[in-house]
């Protein structure tokens, strides 16, 4: 074949290569990928929006739901046209427009729709070189807005908690707070250091973390860390790390959530009142959703929204410490069974398979019915009966580790055989472990609601999602936005939990690099 | 003709029969079960062994090569060299050379290293005249190939020969400890779940005859049912009863508890076997197809459903499908019926779905991984095309470990079914027992939760067993010993 030729053969590449070629240039953008995740969920709230504001019974329009299709599809079109010029940027000229990423600003106004896709978007086009802590600042603010957005729903009730005010005022004034430090963090840091004066910020910051706001938290510690530590590889190890978990916008929007549902579980005790979520108030029977009940009454006259934000805490804390649980007590079997090996290995795993071979409800069920139900033997029941998983993964992973290089040279130094363990092999074989806790949370919390409908779990009078659907379950045909709601939550958390997990271990897996 | 053959054949069998000892000797814990399944036949044979070593050219051998060592001088010389060792020891260490001390440690040491020599020089001479050394094991070995030996110890030493016989296929072998370790395990579960009941803080007794219960009435309902007995005795009649099929009658309503599980268990294993075949007739594709477009829009599309659905409570799902599907639009009727083939289509779909999205996503990251293996590459290179690298090499090896995350998360459903159950108003094995912990129903829940555990525990047998078969890499591990 001659030079000629093939340069043919080149030029006429058939359209389908173009297309092909045109593909892979897009998905090295994450700009792109992200607006194309942004209005495609955008679109699917939408059409939800749309499907709601009709009700076909009385066959009239609902004008909340009908003001919420219209201000969605509103961003969703921005969005869309977004797409197609930050398509057109990056196939013209490689990158995207000045001029586009100033049209990002318009995207922030989704904020006060609610629309968190809409504006992580934004945030992540408007800037071009984007630091985790950048990011980190963004969704604290978000946090924050939100937070108070929710709590300013109460100003609709007949009567707030006696602290509202004052907590209110607190909140706006950290929000206040956290956007300055935002704009100077999207000024001053870069990927490798910031000014030394940029830790002083950081302490406040940390401080109104106690909001719960637990990006505050991490950004605070980042600050710290770049202003004051001369370590580079430190830095780098962190920028590589959290740079990847935020360039994922599912994961990031996971953490989101859920920082967001702890942080209004901790704010919800000084700007919300819990006698509306316990109380009975036989004037507001099964009311229907409206301004002053969001989600509508129960059978008590209870307000649902109230019951819902009052019994995320329970889901959290459970959650959570049924999962540190058998973490810890799983994972050091786990980890003396690898590491000793031999006759340990098997005694230790063989026991591990008798509780294997319980299913975890099944188990949890046994011990409930044998010390009762409330919250402590629930976190017990499911303790228990997640041990194993934990001990297997642990063991899988000190049988790697403890074969490595370094684990001899400490062994040849005189380490004993505790030091070893917990200086060299668990530090290096934790992050599975951080993987699996996170996707089993969510496992956690499913169980506990479950358990609760089943009335194995939380007690009855105490606000807990699962209680609230087993009440809901009973009025399905008749007032069904009572099984619905603390449904949804159910899910957006777990699903949560999910995105982080999934973002987690393809941060952490080294197979990816 | 045929008698020559048949002794051939026996010839053979003993043949395996000594193959197989000679590998299982080389274990204890093997040794041990052999000696206690045949211990007629080894009392008997170990009487005669200590017999006939008085006649024994091993002692004598030993005695020998002793003398001639003795004879050497060799003795002296070991003690003078360890004596200069110790010295220089103690010398390097500054420590204080105590006379006596040194002479016994010398003496010790020396002692133990003649002998050793002693008994190397011994074995190297009987391997040169092409005896072995005379261990009971050497023994039995020996008398394994004689067919007249065997024919007389076959009645008594049936068990051991059996244990024999059936180590020498290395499957067979595989088999039958896995079948060992699952009775270990069930009666652990046993073990476990009584003991959970048995510490429980709840009276069934004034549960059940409520609060006026007497003194009197509550110390007769626990002597009828054994509830006064010490803990070991109750264990074991716990044990008893779950191996023989009689757990006795439950404490509320008086029925025969196996019974109930015998007619609640099958709906439950319907429901849940059904929604396994959906979940891999519909996931497998899902999976497959979606790792051959990773980071497409469909991939994208399908990896969320399949983490939505991970992410639904079994019971919302259930109550969601209830309204839309039985009360607003009728097709299909809320409660389970068993007349009605169409009310078991929701239980199934709800139940399955979470195990559709494990194995969807399971199979993905698997194909995935199977994708970039080097054998892949080789197929490609040597010039097949797309859809038989894809069927052949990859969907093949990519099952593996789906087929063990099935077998996993097969448990997991049955355990599960109970909340599906509660939200259809079924029937089955997990309602029972949540219906029963109230009481608490001893016999009940420990029935239901420890017959649930067997069906799991068989099933996996019964997968690990499928894959011994069909995965030669666990052949081949297997076979070594």
């Amino acid at each position: 074949m001659t030079q000629i030729e093939m340069e043919n053969k080149q030029a006429l590449k058939p359209k389908s290569q173009m297309k092909s070629d045109h593909k892979k240039i897009l998905k090295l953008s994450p700009e792109y990928t992200q607006s194309s995740f942004a209005w495609i969920t955008s679109l699917a709230l939408t059409i939800v929006f749309l499907l709601n504001c009709f009700d076909f019974s009385t066959k009239t329009i609902k004008p909340f739901a009908f003001s919420a299709f219209l201000a969605y599809s509103l961003f969703t079109l921005i969005q869309i046209g977004l797409t197609v010029a930050i398509r057109k940027d990056i196939l013209t000229s490689g990158t995207i427009r000045k001029t586009t990423r100033k049209l990002g600003f318009i995207q922030l106004l989704g904020v006060f729709t609610g629309n968190v896709f809409v504006v992580s978007f934004a945030f992540n086009v408007i800037k071009e070189k984007k630091t985790p802590e950048y990011m980190f600042a963004v969704y604290m603010v978000m946090t924050q807005f939100f937070i108070i957005a929710i709590s300013s729903l109460n100003l609709f009730k007949p009567y707030v908690s006696n602290t509202f005010l004052l907590a209110m005022t607190l909140l706006v004034a950290i929000l206040v707070f956290q956007l300055a430090a935002t704009l100077l963090v999207a000024k001053h840091v870069t990927n490798q250091s910031t000014k030394r004066w940029m830790t002083w910020i950081a302490i406040p910051l940390i401080l109104t973390a106690a909001t719960g706001n637990l990006f505050a938290l991490i950004l605070g510690y980042g600050l710290l860390m770049k202003g004051r530590s001369n370590d580079l590889s430190r830095i780098d190890k962190w920028d590589t790390m959290w740079g990847k978990i935020t360039r994922n916008t599912t994961a990031t929007l996971g953490l989101f959530f859920i920082i967001f549902m702890f942080s209004i579980s901790v704010c919800s005790n000084f700007t919300f009142d819990y006698s509306m979520a316990v109380e009975n108030n036989y004037s507001a029977l099964l009311q229907p959703p409206s301004i002053s009940y969001p989600l509508g009454t129960d059978d008590f006259g209870r307000d649902l929204f109230t019951r819902i934000i009052f019994g995320a805490r329970i889901s959290l804390v459970v959650g959570f410490i049924s999962t540190i649980i058998p973490a810890v007590v799983g994972g050091a079997l786990g980890a003396i069974a690898g590491y000793y090996g031999h006759r340990t290995d098997n005694i230790v795993m063989r026991l591990l398979d008798v509780l294997y071979a319980v299913p975890g409800i099944l188990l949890a069920i046994a011990i409930i019915a044998a010390f009762g139900a409330n919250i402590t033997n629930l976190i017990i029941a499911l303790s228990v009966g997640s041990i194993p998983t934990y001990a297997r993964t642990m063991r899988a992973n000190v049988l790697m580790v403890s074969n490595y290089q370094f684990v001899e040279s400490a062994r040849a130094l005189g380490s004993s055989d505790l030091s070893i363990i917990f200086r060299q092999v668990i530090p290096n074989s934790l992050a599975p472990m951080i993987v699996k806790a996170t996707l089993t949370i969510g496992g956690a919390v499913i169980a506990t609601s479950s358990l609760s409908y089943l009335g194995l779990g939380v007690e009855p009078h105490i606000p807990e999602w699962g209680n609230i659907l087993k009440l809901g379950s009973t009025y399905l045909e008749t007032h069904s936005y009572l099984a619905i709601y603390p449904g949804l939550a159910i899910i957006a958390l777990v699903l949560s939990f999910n995105f982080l997990g999934d973002g987690l271990r393809d941060a952490m897996d080294p197979k990816l690099d | 003709m045929e008698v020559k053959a048949s002794t051939r054949d026996g010839n053979r069998l003993l043949c395996i029969m000594q193959n197989s000892y000679d590998k299982m000797h080389q274990r204890n814990s093997y040794n041990c079960i052999i000696m206690i399944l045949g211990l007629p036949v080894h009392l008997f044979l170990f009487m005669f062994y200590v017999w006939r070593k008085r006649d024994n050219t091993y002692s004598s051998l030993l005695e020998d090569s002793k003398r001639s060592l003795a004879d050497e001088g060799f003795k002296e010389k070991l003690r003078l060299e360890f004596r200069n060792q110790l010295i220089r020891k103690c010398e390097f260490f500054g420590q204080h050379v105590n006379e006596s001390e040194l002479e016994k440690q010398v003496e010790n040491l020396a002692e133990e290293r003649f002998l050793k020599i002693a008994r190397e020089k011994t074995d190297k001479r009987l391997l040169k005249e092409g005896k072995t050394k005379s261990s009971y094991s050497n023994f039995f070995r020996s008398l394994l190939s004689q067919p007249l030996f065997f024919f007389l110890t076959l009645l008594p030493g049936l068990l051991m020969y059996l244990f024999i016989f059936m180590y020498s296929n290395p499957f067979v072998k595989y088999v039958f400890e896995r079948l060992v370790i699952s009775v270990f395990v069930v009666i652990g579960v046993v073990i476990l779940v009584f003991s959970i009941l048995y510490i429980s803080p709840f009276e069934p007794a004034a549960n059940i005859i409520g609060e006026t219960a007497t003194p009197e009435q509550i110390s007769a309902f626990n002597r009828l049912h054994g509830l006064d007995l010490p803990y070991l005795a109750q264990l074991w009649e716990a044990i008893k009863g779950i191996v023989t099929f009689d757990l006795g009658a439950s404490y509320a309503g008086n029925e025969d508890v196996i019974t109930s599980i015998a007619k609640k268990f099958p709906i439950t294993l319907i429901i849940s076997l059904l929604s396994l075949v959906m979940a891999v007739l519909i996931a497998v594709p899902i999976g497959i197809i979606s790792s051959t477009k990773p980071n497409s829009f469909f991939d994208y599309t399908f990896m969320f459903i399949a983490l939505l659905g991970l992410s639904i409570p079994n019971f919302w799902q259930g109550l969601i499908f209830i309204l839309n599907f039985s009360i607003k639009l009728q097709w299909l009727p809320a409660t389970y019926n068993p007349q009605n083939w169409l009310s078991v289509i929701m239980p199934i779909i709800v139940l399955g779905t979470a195990l559709t999205a494990s194995v969807s996503r399971m199979t993905r990251s698997s194909m995935l991984e199977i994708i970039n293996e080097d054998y892949i590459i080789t197929a490609k290179a040597k010039g097949l095309n797309k859809r038989q690298v894809l069927w052949k090499h990859a969907v093949g090896n990519a099952m593996i470990p789906v087929i063990t995350v099935i077998g996993l998360l097969f448990g997991g459903m049955l355990g599960g079914a109970a909340v599906t159950e509660k939200v259809f108003n079924i029937s089955g094995i997990g309602s029972y027992i949540v219906d029963k912990q109230f009481i608490p129903d001893i016999p009940s829940i420990l029935g239901g939760v420890v017959y649930v555990a067997i069906t799991i525990s068989l099933i996996n047998v019964i997968i690990d067993i499928l894959y011994a078969y069909l995965d030669p890499r666990i052949r081949s591990k297997i076979k070594q010993y």
